[in-house]
């Protein structure tokens, strides 16, 4: 077993690791903050990190070709957003979020087929890099406002049920949760647009056509016209609440569904 | 010596026997004058709030009954019988664990309340200005307050809310976090209103607006809580721009029905809005509640996260008690290194006469010493001394905190040919006039030496 798998294996352990000791404290609504979770997140994405070094080294390319390697960026992507969101709000209801999604990318990048993207013959490689780096970033993004408006629909929840569940205590409040989920939405309403138009473009160079209506197209346009709509119905008319937020997190799992290539 | 805690509380008396033994700031240096002259005590504190009268006091264990005599006097013809019936005597241990647990507002009438350890600090800073708190009792109250602060942070006895205004301005920073930019509106001035209004303005609010059918009791309260006041007919603007609304008006009717709600909503452009309607009946339709981004509670609903809340601070309150028990434990073996002192000021005052005189004795044989030789011999002699001593002393620190340490302390003495301990430590204080902190002192710089 070379170094890269094994790294990654590690990794994998570390995220998983990570989102127990995120979710059962979290879960039972403890009032010690524990430094275990971001550690073990920490540790996981040094060893990613890594790993992505002793792949790209091992490849003798940028390890952003095949599709395990993309999901793997994006799992350590997702791992730093995580990490940085944690560090400036010490909130640990969004590593419980994120760290189990990451996981689950890292666990899939691992099982998949190492099937390459299609070779391109159009677009220079530099281009597809381009088209690559900022659909995983604007995913990243994406993931802060999965978190954000999954902590908003518990508080809300919580709010008007009457009864407070254990996790009530440490999310932010209401108006924190709205904050982040639409500042986060709309970077990634902009490098997911980036994101589809450089997709199109690269279409055009190989078919001759910028749009084909093949199924992960379709889910791509459905989630970017979805995510759109929340944009501008709340730059419209200030839409904002427990549906927008439904929405919200409907449109990530649907991205996150595209990028998984399901 | 011992320490003696002698009193009443919420628990064990009743109100109109506390209320006789109360002792305002005023008079309490003129009560503890005279607490401290029962014969027997050498140091006394009284804490008294409406919970409580509690005298601690630092002296003879024979004491006890002279407390009783003086709490009986100081309650203006409360039978001695009566009194015996309702107070209790905490002694040692007992008396140390009770005073962390009333500063830790685990004794309190409502667990984890915070004014206590302000009392308490009061009763301390009285206590050491009228000169009845010496540096037992100093000692014992400065980690009282640390053991208070300890409990309150490491623990959640005092962060649930256990009372309505409490609970409802609780759920206000849950839906918007600091109310500090938030716009509140008072609709009814009425006593509910303005109590809700204090507590929730009293952390801060952006602005804060006054809506009553009468003008004069809008302007009031306005004036008070530093807000303005507005005509009735304006509510449904004042409401468009609030986040916070506290309803208490003697309307006997729905102030704020469905269908203006849901009128409000879509003029709000979503922002939540909180409704907080503590009128009966009330005055706030319930359905308003299923609105999205809006939120009623009426007093059954505060009520019940009051209720909540003091349930969870009851759990809480069993691990503040384990952090009680572990430090009573700990500040007790403490003192009982303490009784190790007047041994340790013996023993090296013993080694370093016995090295002096020796040291006297070879300065003839050793010639005509530079005024350098000579000091670097007195160095040499302290230096080795000090090492010599290092051990006995550890030693004699953990002999004097366990209980069983007496028979150490007791070969250590016979083996360097010291007198007997107390003796000697109480005719070494009485005729150098020494006090007990000397000890401490010197104990203290051996320890950091070690």
């Amino acid at each position: 077993m070379d170094a890269a798998v094994l790294l990654l294996r590690g990794a994998l352990v570390s995220y998983a690791a990570g989102s127990l000791a995120a979710i059962v404290p979290w879960r039972r609504g403890g009032k010690g903050r524990s430094a275990l979770a971001p550690g073990l997140a920490a540790l996981g994405a040094a060893l990613h990190t890594g790993a992505l070094f002793a792949t790209g080294a091992a490849v003798g390319r940028c390890p952003l070709v095949t599709l395990p390697e993309v999901l793997s960026a994006l799992a350590w992507m997702l791992t730093l957003a995580a990490l940085l969101v944690w560090w400036r709000s010490r909130l640990d209801a969004v590593l419980a979020i994120e760290l189990p999604v990451a996981a689950l990318v890292l666990l899939l990048a691992e099982v998949l087929p190492e099937a390459s993207l299609p070779p391109g013959v159009g677009p220079p490689p530099a281009f597809l890099r381009f088209h690559l780096t900022v659909i995983l970033f604007g995913v990243t993004a994406l993931s802060i406002t999965f978190a954000a408006s999954l902590m908003y629909l518990v508080v809300d929840r919580a709010l008007k049920t009457k009864r407070p569940i254990a996790a009530f205590r440490r999310l932010p409040s209401l108006a924190a949760c709205d904050r982040l989920a639409y500042r986060s939405l709309g970077v990634a309403f902009g490098l997911l647009t980036l994101g589809i138009l450089s997709g199109a473009v690269i279409n055009g160079l190989e078919t001759g056509r910028p749009w084909t209506w093949r199924p992960e197209e379709t889910l791509a346009i459905l989630a970017w016209a979805l995510l759109g709509t929340i944009v501008l119905a709340r730059l419209g008319w200030g839409w904002r609440g427990r549906r927008a937020s439904l929405l919200m997190v409907v449109g990530f799992c649907l991205v996150l569904l595209r990028m998984l290539g399901l | 010596m011992a320490i003696l805690l002698y009193g009443l509380n919420h628990q064990s008396a009743p109100l109109d026997l506390r209320e006789r033994l109360v002792v305002s700031d005023a008079d309490l240096p003129g009560v503890l004058a005279r607490l401290a002259s029962v014969p027997g005590i050498d140091e006394a504190f009284l804490l008294s709030t409406c919970n409580r009268t509690e005298a601690l006091v630092c002296g003879d264990p024979a004491a006890a009954p002279g407390l009783g005599d003086f709490l009986a006097a100081q309650g203006g013809g409360i039978g001695r019988a009566e009194l015996e019936r309702h107070a209790y005597l905490h002694v040692d241990q007992a008396a140390v664990r009770h005073l962390f647990r009333v500063a830790a507002s685990l004794d309190s009438m409502i667990v984890g309340e915070p004014q206590i350890l302000g009392q308490v600090k009061t009763a301390w800073a009285l206590g050491r200005a009228a000169g009845t708190v010496g540096a037992v009792l100093d000692g014992l109250l400065q980690r009282t307050f640390s053991v208070a602060k300890r409990v309150r942070s490491s623990t959640g006895i005092a962060r649930a809310p256990v009372s309505i205004a409490h609970a409802a301005a609780d759920r206000a920073r849950e839906i918007f976090g600091d109310l500090a930019g938030h716009h509140v509106a008072v609709v009814g001035a009425g006593k509910m209103a303005r109590l809700a209004a204090q507590h929730i303005a009293a952390g801060g609010v952006g602005s804060l607006t006054v809506v009553n059918r009468s003008w004069q009791g809008a302007d009031e309260l306005a004036r008070e809580l530093g807000g303005r006041a507005v005509s009735w007919d304006r509510l449904y603007d004042v409401l468009e721009g609030a986040d916070v609304v506290i309803v208490s008006t003697a309307a006997p009717h729905h102030v704020i029905g469905l269908e203006e709600a849901q009128r409000l909503g879509r003029a709000r452009r979503g922002r939540p809005i909180f409704l907080l309607d503590i009128a009966v009946p009330r005055n706030v339709d319930p359905r308003v509640h299923a609105l999205e981004n809006m939120y009623v509670y009426d007093l059954d609903d505060l009520k019940a996260v009051a209720e909540a809340g003091l349930g969870e601070r009851r759990r809480e309150a069993e691990q503040a008690e384990a952090i009680v028990d572990r430090e009573t434990a700990a500040y007790l073996e403490w003192v009982r290194s303490l009784e190790a002192a007047p041994t340790i000021v013996d023993l090296r005052r013993r080694l370093h006469e016995l090295g002096e005189t020796e040291m006297e004795r070879f300065r003839g044989r050793l010639g005509p010493l530079s005024e350098e030789q000579a000091r670097a011999l007195d160095e040499f002699r302290t230096a080795l001394l000090n090492k010599i001593l290092h051990h006995p002393t550890l030693l004699l620190k953990r002999a004097g905190s366990r209980p069983e340490g007496g028979g150490l302390i007791a070969l250590l003495r016979e083996a360097f040919g010291l007198d007997a301990p107390r003796a000697a430590g109480r005719e070494t204080e009485a005729a150098s006039g020494e006090s007990q902190e000397t000890s401490k002192e010197e104990i203290g710089k051996q320890g950091t030496r070690a």
